[in-house]
């Protein structure tokens, strides 16, 4: 009964009720965007290692995040081998170097991974089709990501890498994450030309690929048990949840977002209480008639919770889909991983349920104030 | 309510323009000002944290730009930003002291991706933003910097940032930690904060840094210096000792004003971080939003006081006049929720600059382009409103 009441109301005036949905649109919009934002931008950071074929990662004890990652001897993978799991254990090498264009310019910094080409460490279409132009000498793999201010990124032309004249043997779609302006793949003999001073022995990052059926938590324990404590093993899961918290707690980015979240929800109820407020004081004398004919004020007071959440559902929808459809366009601009799934969905959806439900409760006092001998 | 507003008229005569309308309509439902200055002003803060956010993250990576005393900077000229590290050699600094209108010329030492501090009482290592020079020289406008410098004239002596992140653990009150594994002694504190680049500073002389980066204090004569710190003589034109400068110095280099300086960092970061945008999108969101709450206020404002816009112009008055009551009426809306917002928004920045470290701070022009924006979002809602006041038909409403 007070569900067919707020639906009587909701379809009562039809314009007036698209205004208010209009309004209470935009506010779920915003909690869409600004949780996509909160949640995706620290994955900015696991954009890279998303994309590369590993079961377990295997780093320096002194690791912080993917760009300082520091060495550890490359011994350990050989150590790690001999685990009856793992199948293969491979090194990658990353570096910051220095490019610029032969004619002079700026020098921009840019970063270097360094691989054995048949090793395959990025599952990327771009990059496996083009495993040959890697494997030629003093030649690099651009990411299409890379800033224009590197200038073009055409296959052919000349650039001086840490002062290397290199050539651009192609690009790929991958992205830059938090790795900086720029990324470029080079096989291992490119990279250690480029790095002088590095040797193959000092490994940044292990990629360590398991038998089929081998249990990715318990190699983790048993590679835990084996080798010494200069390095640390990861699962897939305990990498993200690594990275994931380095650049929410420790940068500024979690707070940041996440007062845009607090905002986005506190400005979400302000809009459903004016809405529900301005309804309540249109239909006063309807909802005091109702209390003169003997309705106990639950009754009323059901009347606009039901209709405050009924809004809120309505509006639910457009709001989800268009939500979509931004995130589809963040995600093609920043190449960030901002995704629909059930956590932003459940949790928009919850934050949404919650808010419709302070607003009404908000709203409240205004129906109280419903006196039948006051109207007439 | 009604009685109110229409005893305000009956003192008027149609003639008489001196009677606050607006303001009278606006305060004469006490509720009803508070629920609306509530909804508008909400929009205001979400538009004003934005808005702060977006200077707070240029401001952090300027902060210490801002800090450095001189007039004119030489730098390599291949050097993208302030942060990336691109020396020359200190010998290309030497012709700057001959040149006209050159007061001194100090070399200024950096570091951002070569200097590891170890958390102090911690095991890890994590790489900061170091700054080197004479302790002689001051190239600091940071007074606790220069009230200790000389205390870097010992050997293997920092001064650190106790506004760096606090898993840096330059905060507390260590003395002792390691740089690339070598012990150094912290001497002292000073306040910068970290910026979107480096967690923390650290500040020593040119023998610490040399015996850091490379093992041997004495070779820091060789070091190739970040930038060269020139300061004019008293009542020289800055710009014509920089192109005198710009003259006399070699290719390599090139020379800012600190202006320049300033704008070379703010072009890069405007270009190339995201940040920008992001905040940007957060800012119209905010505008978007708080347009539909004023429409949605002042429609329902405009709603219920229609008998009196009806009774008024019943007695003769234009329609210009309801128009320019209802446009008052928006315009005071905007700025009776602006104040409350802006004030609460003051709290909101001081909260979140100490918890995320980045300096947000209120200015004057933050306060007026907020304004204007709340202005703008309140009159464009009134003009989408005004069409019910202007089709009201005394006839009509009663």
């Amino acid at each position: 009964m007070p569900l067919h009441i707020a639906w009587r109301i909701l379809t009562h005036q039809k314009g007036r009720t698209a205004l208010a949905l209009g309004g209470i649109f935009i506010a779920i919009l915003l909690i869409f965007v600004e949780l996509g934002f909160f949640i995706a931008v620290p994955q900015g950071g696991m954009l890279v290692y998303d994309h590369m074929r590993f079961d377990l990662l295997v780093t320096s004890n002194k690791y912080i995040f993917q760009a300082e990652s520091w060495q550890f001897p490359r011994e350990r993978l050989a150590e790690a081998g001999r685990n009856s799991g793992v199948a293969e254990a491979s090194p990658l090498y990353f570096g910051g170097a220095k490019w610029q264009d032969p004619q002079g310019g700026l020098r921009l910094d840019i970063a270097v991974f360094g691989f054995a080409p048949q090793a395959r460490p990025f599952a990327v279409a771009g990059i496996e089709n083009q495993t040959s132009i890697l494997e030629r000498p003093d030649t690099v793999l651009v990411d299409s990501q890379t800033r224009s201010l590197f200038g073009p990124l055409q296959a052919g032309r000349v650039v001086e890498l840490n002062g290397q004249r290199i050539t651009i043997g192609g690009d790929y779609v991958l992205g830059t994450g938090f790795l900086g302006l720029g990324v470029v793949l080079a096989n291992e003999a490119n990279f250690f030309r480029l790095f002088p001073n590095r040797r193959p022995e000092q490994v940044n990052y292990g990629l360590i690929t398991l038998k089929p059926g081998a249990d990715p938590d318990l190699v983790a324990r048993e590679l835990r048990g084996l080798l010494p404590g200069d390095v640390q093993v990861f699962t897939r899961p305990e990498l993200a949840g690594h990275e994931v918290s380095f650049w929410t707690t420790r940068t500024g980015t979690g707070l940041i977002f996440g007062s845009g979240l607090i905002v986005a929800f506190v400005v979400g109820i302000m809009v459903l209480y004016q809405t529900l407020a301005t309804q309540i004081t249109r239909q006063l004398p309807q909802f005091a008639t109702l209390k003169a004919i003997g309705y106990s004020n639950a009754f009323l007071n059901a009347i606009v919770l039901i209709e405050a959440v009924m809004v809120m559902l309505i509006a639910f929808i457009p709001a989800f889909a268009t939500a979509i459809g931004i995130y589809a366009v963040v995600r093609s601009k920043t190449l960030l991983p901002v995704n629909m799934t059930a956590i932003e969905l459940g949790g928009v959806l919850a934050a949404t349920l919650l808010m419709s439900v302070i607003s009404a409760l908000l709203s409240l006092g205004r129906l109280r104030r419903a006196d039948p001998a006051e109207i007439f | 309510m009604a009685q109110e507003t229409v005893d305000g008229l009956s003192r008027a005569r149609p003639d008489n323009r001196s009677v606050p309308l607006a303001w009278r309509n606006l305060v004469s439902n006490k509720r009803r000002l508070i629920r609306s200055s509530a909804g508008i002003g909400f929009a205001v803060l979400l538009m004003l944290v934005q808005l702060g956010f977006e200077s707070g993250f240029f401001n952090a990576s300027l902060g210490v730009i801002r800090q450095l005393d001189g007039d004119l900077f030489v730098l390599r000229a291949s050097k993208y930003r302030f942060g990336d590290e691109d020396p020359f050699a200190r010998r290309d600094l030497d012709p700057a002291a001959g040149v006209a209108g050159v007061a001194s010329v100090v070399p200024l030492y950096a570091a951002w991706q070569s200097l590891f501090w170890k958390e102090p009482g911690g095991d890890k290592s994590y790489l900061v933003q170091a700054f080197a020079f004479d302790p002689d020289r001051q190239v600091f406008l940071l007074p606790e910097v220069n009230e200790q410098r000389g205390l870097l004239q010992q050997q293997d002596a920092v001064l650190v940032d106790r506004r760096a992140r606090p898993f840096l653990g330059m905060g507390g009150d260590a003395r002792e930690t390691e740089i690339n594994g070598h012990a150094v002694h912290i001497v002292g504190r000073f306040g910068l904060g970290p910026d979107f680049m480096s967690n923390g500073t650290v500040i020593m002389s040119e023998q610490t840094f040399a015996g850091l980066l490379t093992g041997n204090r004495d070779s820091a004569a060789a070091l190739p210096a970040e930038f060269g710190v020139i300061k004019v003589q008293p009542g020289a034109d800055i710009t014509a000792v920089q192109q005198a400068l710009a003259a006399a110095l070699s290719k390599e280099v090139r020379v800012f004003t600190k202006p320049q300086l300033i704008a070379f960092e703010t072009t890069f970061q405007a270009d190339l971080s995201s940040a920008g945008p992001i905040f940007w999108m957060g800012t119209l969101v905010g505008f978007v939003v708080g347009m539909l709450i004023s429409y949605q206020v002042i429609y329902t404002d405009l709603a219920d006081q229609l008998p009196q816009y009806a009774t008024l112009k019943g007695m003769g008055y234009g329609t210009s006049y309801l128009v320019r009551i209802v446009f008052e009426q928006a315009a005071l809306s905007a700025i009776i929720a602006f104040v409350p917002a802006w004030l609460l928004c003051l709290l909101v920045y001081y909260v979140v600059g100490q918890l995320a470290l980045l300096p947000l701070h209120m200015t004057l022009n933050l306060t007026l382009f907020s304004l204007a924006l709340t202005l703008a979002m309140c009159l464009l809602a009134a003009s989408l409103a005004i069409r019910r006041v202007v089709t009201a038909d005394p006839a009509e409403v009663f």
